[in-house]
């Protein structure tokens, strides 16, 4: 049944997403893209960028995303749902205990781990999507001026897809 | 039984809505926001309070900002106040999406929609490179661990392994190693 499919799909990646937003690229596209054909690469790219450019964090637009683009609303319920259980329980049971916990040296440890790991998930996340991001030479001029704007001069990041989007309308390839 | 205060759990969640909808750039945009909010507007969490939760909502698996909003809530109205405050973080993302999604087919096809999308994925590829630098320097990296953000790079963005393995695998020879 793919409603359950989907929110254990999502509960999975929210339960192991640590280090916040596009730590959790990775695992996203290996369960949308790869393991499920959910999306194409072509919209997971596409849901990448629109959740740059609406509010919210990256997973629950994603899961809003995909849910609805497989089984409507419903979907799109089902699969938000499942992104955000393991917060509400994990958080919840944390809040709780957290100001003993963080005195205990393996609970510093752990997430002193995973904070490095998080960096290596961006990294799987870059090797998987920049060489078919960037295959023509359009597409390599936009990113590296976009990678300046951003890193040297401090571009929004809303800022910055509008002003691509209109670029791309105009210049862009079909 | 406890009674709750309904206009509080009101203001929490409004207070979330009201951020979730109007913070562009995901998680991390919204947390001086919510700092601003709770600890100054609302006076839920003291300063020093916040920072504790902050800590503990990037250590807890999920979105950073629906992490810090359960924290938040809870300590200002309990399970419920938990509750509507993540509803009012994650509501507007949702219905804003579904509206997208629902355009976006329509759209999408359309031969303006993917000139705009042949500069905004390049574009979003780089929005991505470009914290991974600043978090880098933040996790600690060394020469002495580099190694380990390296291999998890390669083994999940080139072969596919799965995120899941190498996180339970940190976690448990971490737990080995500083066993007794």
């Amino acid at each position: 049944m793919i409603l359950l499919n989907m929110f254990l799909t999502f509960f999975k990646i929210g339960l192991f997403s640590f280090g916040g937003g596009y730590a959790i690229l990775a695992m996203i596209r290996q369960e949308v893209v790869l393991i499920n054909p959910w999306l194409t690469q072509q919209e997971f790219m596409q849901v990448v960028a629109i959740s740059q450019m609406t509010p919210g964090p990256i997973a629950i637009n994603a899961a809003t995303f995909v849910g609805y683009h497989k089984a409507g609303v419903l979907g799109s319920f089902v699969c938000t749902l499942g992104v955000v259980m393991p917060s509400l329980i994990v958080m919840a049971l944390i809040t709780i205990t957290y100001v003993k916990l963080r005195e205990l040296e393996w609970f510093k440890k752990i997430f002193k781990r995973l904070r490095l790991l998080s960096v290596g998930l961006i990294g799987a996340a870059l090797i998987m999507i920049l060489p078919k991001a960037v295959e023509s030479t359009f597409a390599l001029g936009v990113f590296i001026v976009s990678f300046f704007a951003t890193w040297r001069w401090k571009v929004s990041p809303f800022t910055l897809l509008i002003v691509a989007a209109i670029f791309g309308a105009i210049f862009g390839i079909a | 039984m406890k009674k709750y205060n309904f206009k509080k759990l009101w203001n929490i969640f409004f207070s979330f809505l009201k951020i979730g909808g109007f913070t562009l750039g995901g998680g991390y945009a919204m947390i001086p926001l919510i700092k601003r909010e709770v600890c100054e507007k609302q006076k839920w969490l003291s300063e020093e309070e916040f920072l504790d939760g902050l800590a503990a909502a990037q250590s807890s698996p999920g979105p950073i900002a629906v992490n810090i909003s359960i924290y938040s809530g809870y300590n200002a109205q309990g399970i419920p106040g938990m509750l509507v405050a993540t509803l009012g973080t994650v509501l507007p993302s949702f219905v804003i999406i579904i509206a997208i999604a629902m355009l976006f087919r329509e759209f999408a096809d359309q031969k303006v929609v993917r000139k705009a999308f042949s500069a905004l994925e390049p574009a979003v590829v780089a929005l991505i490179a470009v914290p991974l630098i600043d978090m880098a320097k933040k996790s600690g990296i060394n020469k002495r661990n580099i190694w380990l953000p390296f291999i998890a790079a390669l083994l999940v963005g080139l072969l596919n392994v799965t995120p899941v393995i190498i996180i339970l695998i940190s976690i448990l020879y971490t737990l080995w190693e500083t066993r007794k």
